[in-house]
């Protein structure tokens, strides 16, 4: 039976099928992680793929995951797993993101025979290099960075190597909160065994087979009959970093978006060439914001597999710091570029004439304070961009984050910091005919000395507004009364008191006169 | 006992009432439901069931007027006072967006918009009191509050379940001021850490405490003067609360009905023999998954009603949008889907006859034969013309016959409330496996193979009165009071004495009237999230670790080498539930129309069978045998 032949009737049921497995292996994972990024901020998705290596199902938490594995699962394939093996790999130019997400693949075998691949990707805490938390500010070359993994074998034929994980964890600042994760990540690894045999034993091999083709093929024509809707079109757009960490210049992405074909287009000819700093990312990342973007056109009710991607085509130099290469430096690629790719193409789509909303925030805001025996990492939501549909949400993350905030009193029982303001940024979201929503504003204080790090965006220009609407407000950085830079590293005394106002969102039409 | 114990529970579409008598007997009826304004439903249930009010001991009602408040934003007028720089904790939320890939949803409006706030100058912080709060200050806050005319004013501030005396002096300032204003203080509703969800649990409380009140005294008087007893509720978390008590707690009725159906099913299981289970609750629109480990349905303390947190202990429901009245339609992939949309009580399907033309899951059911009789509640006579008709138009479009498209909606409703089952219970490290169905609402039975099948089950357990299963809990429910209270320490500096003190200050001295259970919300240091661990006052801080350790382990699947922190403790004082005599009476035939009405009987069936049921249909299917059970119902097993 081939998907073509495959029972419409029957595909909801198997999407269900697919989908819960996927979900469950997710759910094993947070709920036995042990660091709160992977418990509480959900920093991980987990995927289902068949045995050609497409992706089938996935869970992602936040979207910087998404559709960002099959680069995963490709580079295992070209290793020859063996049944029962479980691959461990970071290495952005082998199948990974950036050096935190470590990622999982099994060769699933069911009966002796393969039957797919489970990948399970989470955002560790630490993954050793040159500074804590491995999101180093200034790094220049990948091994500052962490420690880098190929694709290895943690399990072989179902044995743990024991070898392996102590060399892994070596290499790290908190060992048994490594051990525990990726145990954890073993365990959803199991459960997507155990959720594809029972399948299989319900439903037989072959339909299985067929219904994940068909499931591919109708996620295509999903993706495919939205894309038709906005007909053949064409439009460009510029946009740029505030520097890369090294240095204050900024690094063009140019894009332009294209709809031919039945399909959405990407090239970024024209985009600065990889740079000294950690902005650069690797394709994984590139092509996760543009799957985040055509996602944003679809129903939330399509499936997320490899249909979406078959509707995309992205050309990106490389080497270039939407591709880059071996050894470019790529930490802040994941959390910043990926933003600014994203906002990009949706100018680029704009320009094209398409009603997509206004910029958002366009940042995470990378918080971090390091003092003795203690590291607190937090990211800031701000204004999202208006849109034809309303005016834009205040005071969340947008584009490719979604992770929760620290609680102010969960904060204050765990570290020597206070929280003396956290309040909306009112009035911050660009004017229109609908409003930009607004940013935040967070005031710490310390209580003993530390280091700040900051990796922060849309310091120098706001968020742009769309269809006539005003730019939302830049965001800010302060150490007591005086400016900070967006990227930057400041020891701290006691009693510093730090604010970060987050940038609001582009407003949306001409604001009427009245 | 000697009186009669009703449970009334309001859903969409009907009202259901059951009567435990004074022998234990129960009845059932079911009328239909009064949106406007439900207490009509109420009323006209205990008529139709027309015992003598002295005869009533208690009226035990399962509402959705709370959860019909939040959806509609039909609340009271409040006025947050809050910590000064921390005013805006509602619009914050977690920071998350409403929608992952709808950059245009916005999260439903905070229940207080931004000008119904006052900012309070003063500040705790975990080692105490940094900015103390002035009489002239405190009372300068009262004054801002009641001038924004507030109908009941909220007061959260930041670390006040460590030191409640910042917001009782507001209280006291706004009493000096307004003797008849109520105050509702965080440190008194959810005396928790999390500055979020304890103030959102507060406004919630506030926002509904004023309507919750009006409808209960209505609603008390119209039983009143029927010569009825005093009404009591239902609590999200499934213990019964007598009307005064239930108007202070008004947050805790947002999820009162469906914990009923949970609390039914849990006692039917024990009944039967089963301590594990999941459970099934299938309606007009929507299923309501739900877990029982023990005996006990599972509480757990959180949740979001209507995009309003409200992070009070509740029984575990996880609702899906599959019920009998789900649409079936094609989509632009051009695959067969089912649901979310529903039909509803009006147009309802199309076998109804009540205006619904396009087909849904019921309509599939009355096409493959499983529904047959016209025997309805609320004077519904099937039109199977009518359904036939409606899947057939539906099949066109997929070029499949009727009964094929019959079967694929059915498939994929299950499809969609099997993962709902497996969520529940799969992330709470259960077994279903090893767990027995009990499936009931309308629907339910028309499920349980099926959704068995999915999971891996071996066993499903179809209760009496399955199609009023969540009045029956409501009768049966136990009087229960809670209590929360701060701890924030490590487990393994807790001595005896320690434990004996946590305990009595949540409980007073223990009335031997209720029994007594305490439990202590911990986790490992740095964790985000707790587990409850029950605790008996004198127990030392490491056998509480250890029962930690173990919980840990079975959920999670591993257990650190870490210190364990308690947030809070629980307490729980219930009172005896009422028990019902689950048993056959009276004698009817047993034909090959193979209707249960609830009279004595001892059969075995195979599947494929269809057995019909008051008010709802049992669907033995294909591979599966179905035995009666004493207690009435069915205990349907997969075929070896």
């Amino acid at each position: 039976m081939s998907g073509a032949e495959f029972d419409p009737l029957a595909l909801e049921v198997m999407a269900h099928a697919f989908a819960a497995i996927a979900e469950e292996m997710g759910a094993v994972l947070v709920r036995g992680a042990l660091s709160p990024n992977i418990r509480e901020r959900r920093d991980s998705s987990a995927a289902l793929f068949d045995v050609e290596g497409r992706m089938i199902a996935q869970a992602a938490h936040i979207p910087v995951h998404l559709g960002a594995m099959p680069e995963a699962v490709s580079a295992v394939r070209a290793c020859r797993p063996r049944p029962r093996d479980v691959f461990l790999l970071n290495d952005p130019y082998h199948g990974g993101s950036h050096l935190p997400d470590l990622t999982l693949v099994e060769a699933i075998a069911i009966e002796g025979r393969p039957a797919g691949f489970g990948a399970v990707r989470a955002h560790h805490a630490d993954v050793g290099g040159m500074s804590p938390g491995s999101m180093p500010q200034g790094a220049t070359e990948l091994v500052q960075e962490g420690l880098v993994l190929p694709p290895v074998r943690l399990v072989r034929e179902g044995i743990l190597d024991e070898e392996m994980l102590a060399l892994v964890v070596a290499n790290v600042r908190t060992p048994d909160e490594r051990r525990g994760d990726l145990r954890a990540q073993l365990a959803a690894c199991a459960a997507g065994v155990a959720g594809l045999r029972a399948l299989l034993a319900r439903e037989g091999a072959a339909r299985v087979a067929a219904a994940g083709e068909a499931l591919l093929d109708y996620t295509e024509r999903r993706a495919r009959a939205a894309i038709a809707q906005i007909g053949e079109r064409r439009g460009r757009a510029q946009d740029a970093l505030e520097g890369d960490g090294v240095s204050d210049d900024p690094v063009t992405i140019a894009i332009e978006a294209s709809v031919r074909d039945g399909k959405l287009h990407f090239d970024f000819t024209g985009t600065a060439p990889q740079v000294r700093g950690n902005v650069n990312c690797p394709l994984a990342v590139t092509r996760a914001a543009a799957a985040f973007v055509l996602r944003t056109l679809l129903d939330d009710d399509v499936p997320t597999n490899d249909g979406i991607a078959r509707a995309l085509v992205i050309e990106a130099p490389e080497g270039s710091a939407v591709n880059a290469r071996w050894p470019a430096a790529v930490a802040a690629g994941n959390v910043e570029m990926s933003q600014r790719i994203a906002d990009t193409m949706f100018a680029a789509l704009a320009d094209a004439g398409l009603e997509v909303p206004a910029q958002g925030q366009g940042t995470m805001n990378n918080i971090t304070f390091g003092g003795a025996g203690w590291t607190f990492y937090e990211t800031l939501g701000g204004g999202q961009g208006a849109s034809a549909r309303g005016d834009g949400p205040d005071a969340v993350h947008v584009g490719m984050s979604d992770t929760r905030n620290t609680p102010i009193e969960a904060l204050e029982w765990a570290y020597p910091l206070r929280i003396d303001e956290y309040a909306v940024r009112r009035g911050t979201g660009g004017a229109g005919h609908r409003r930009g929503g607004d940013g935040v504003l967070r005031r710490y204080r310390v209580l003993e000395p530390c280091t700040l790090t900051l990796l922060t965006e849309r310091r120098k220009h706001g968020p742009a507004g769309a269809m006539g609407g005003a730019s939302g407000a830049v965001g800010r950085n302060r150490l007591n009364d005086r400016e900070l830079p967006a990227k930057c590293r400041v020891e701290l005394k006691s009693g510093d008191v730090v604010t970060i106002e987050t940038p609001g969102g582009g407003g949306w039409g001409a604001p009427s006169s009245a | 006992m000697t009186g009669r114990s009703v449970g009334i529970d309001v859903g969409g579409t009907y009202t259901d009432l059951a009567s435990i008598d004074a022998e234990g007997r129960v009845e059932a009826r079911k009328v239909l439901s009064t949106p406007a304004d439900q207490s009509g439903g109420v009323v006209a249930a205990l008529d139709a069931l027309g015992a003598a009010p002295a005869s009533l001991e208690r009226v035990v009602h399962g509402t959705t007027i709370a959860t019909n408040m939040l959806l509609e934003r039909t609340g009271a007028r409040v006025i947050l006072c809050a910590t000064e720089g921390a005013v805006d904790l509602l619009d914050l939320r977690r920071q998350q967006r409403a929608a992952l890939y709808d950059l245009a949803r916005q999260h439903p409006a905070p229940l207080v918009p931004p000008d119904l706030r006052v900012s309070v100058p003063e500040r705790v912080e975990p080692q105490g009191e940094t900015r103390a709060l002035s009489p002239e200050d405190a009372d300068a806050a009262a004054k801002r509050a009641l001038a924004l005319k507030p109908e009941i004013i909220a007061v959260a501030l930041l670390h006040s379940y460590l030191d409640p005396r910042h917001e009782e002096a507001v209280e006291k300032a706004v009493h000096a001021s307004n003797k008849s204003m109520d105050v509702v203080r965080s440190s008194v509703v959810l005396p928790e850490v999390r500055e979020y969800e304890r103030t959102a649990t507060t406004v919630a409380e506030a926002y509904l405490r004023p309507g919750v009140a009006r409808y209960l005294a209505r609603l008390g008087e119209q039983l009143a003067a029927r010569g009825a007893p005093p009404l009591a509720v239902l609590t999200s978390s499934g213990g019964m609360r007598t009307g005064p008590d239930a108007a202070t707690s008004a947050a805790a009725l947002a999820l009162s009905g469906p914990a009923g159906g949970v609390v039914g099913a849990a006692y039917v299981a024990r009944l039967a023999g089963f301590s594990d289970a999941l459970t099934i609750d299938i309606g007009g629109t929507s299923a309501d998954a739900g877990l029982i480990l023990e005996g006990e349905p599972i509480i757990e303390s959180g949740g979001a009603v209507a995009g309003v947190p409200i992070a009070l202990p509740r029984v575990l429901v996880e609702t899906v949008s599959a019920g009998g009245g789900s649409l079936g339609w094609v989509d632009d992939g051009g695959a067969l889907r089912v649901g979310p949309r529903s039909a509803g009580a009006v147009p309802g399907p199309a076998a109804f006859g009540r205006g619904g033309i396009e087909a849904t899951v019921t309509d599939a059911h009355v096409v493959l034969g499983n529904v047959r009789h016209a025997r309805m509640s609320g004077g519904v006579t099937l039109d199977v013309a009518a359904a036939q008709v409606a899947v057939a138009r539906l099949g066109e479009r997929l070029g499949a016959d009727p009964e094929r498209t019959a079967r694929a909606m059915i498939a994929s409703a299950d499809a969609a409330m099997a993962r709902a089952l497996r969520r529940v219970s799969v992330e709470r490290g259960a077994d279903p496996r090893r767990s027995v169905l009990v499936a009931f609402g309308g629907g339910g039975p028309l499920h349980g193979c099926a959704l068995a099948e999915h999971l891996g089950m071996r066993t499903v357990l179809v209760p009496p009165f399955a199609g009023v299963l969540s009045a029956l809990g409501l009768a049966i429910a136990a009087e229960r009071r809670e209590s929360l209270a701060s701890v924030m320490r490590r487990l393994s500096e807790l001595d005896p004495g320690d434990t004996r003190r946590l305990a009595h200050s949540l409980s007073g001295r223990p009335d031997a009237k209720y029994t007594h259970r305490w439990w202590a919300r911990a986790r490992y240091e740095g964790q985000g999230h707790e587990l409850e661990i029950p605790f008996e006052p004198g127990d030392t801080g490491a056998e509480i670790v250890a029962r930690f350790a173990e919980m840990h382990d079975r959920r999670y699947g591993f257990t650190l080498a870490r210190e364990v922190e308690v947030i809070s403790a629980r307490h729980a004082a219930s009172g005896a539930a009422r028990s019902a005599t689950l048993a056959r009476h009276g004698q009817a035939a047993w034909g090959a129309a193979m209707e249960d009405t609830g009279a004595q009987l001892d059969v075995v069936v195979r599947g494929r069978a269809i057995i019909s049921l008051p008010d709802a249909t049992l669907l033995v299917a294909d591979g599966w045998t179905a035995r009666s059970l004493p207690i009435g119902g069915w205990l349907v097993e997969r075929d070896e």
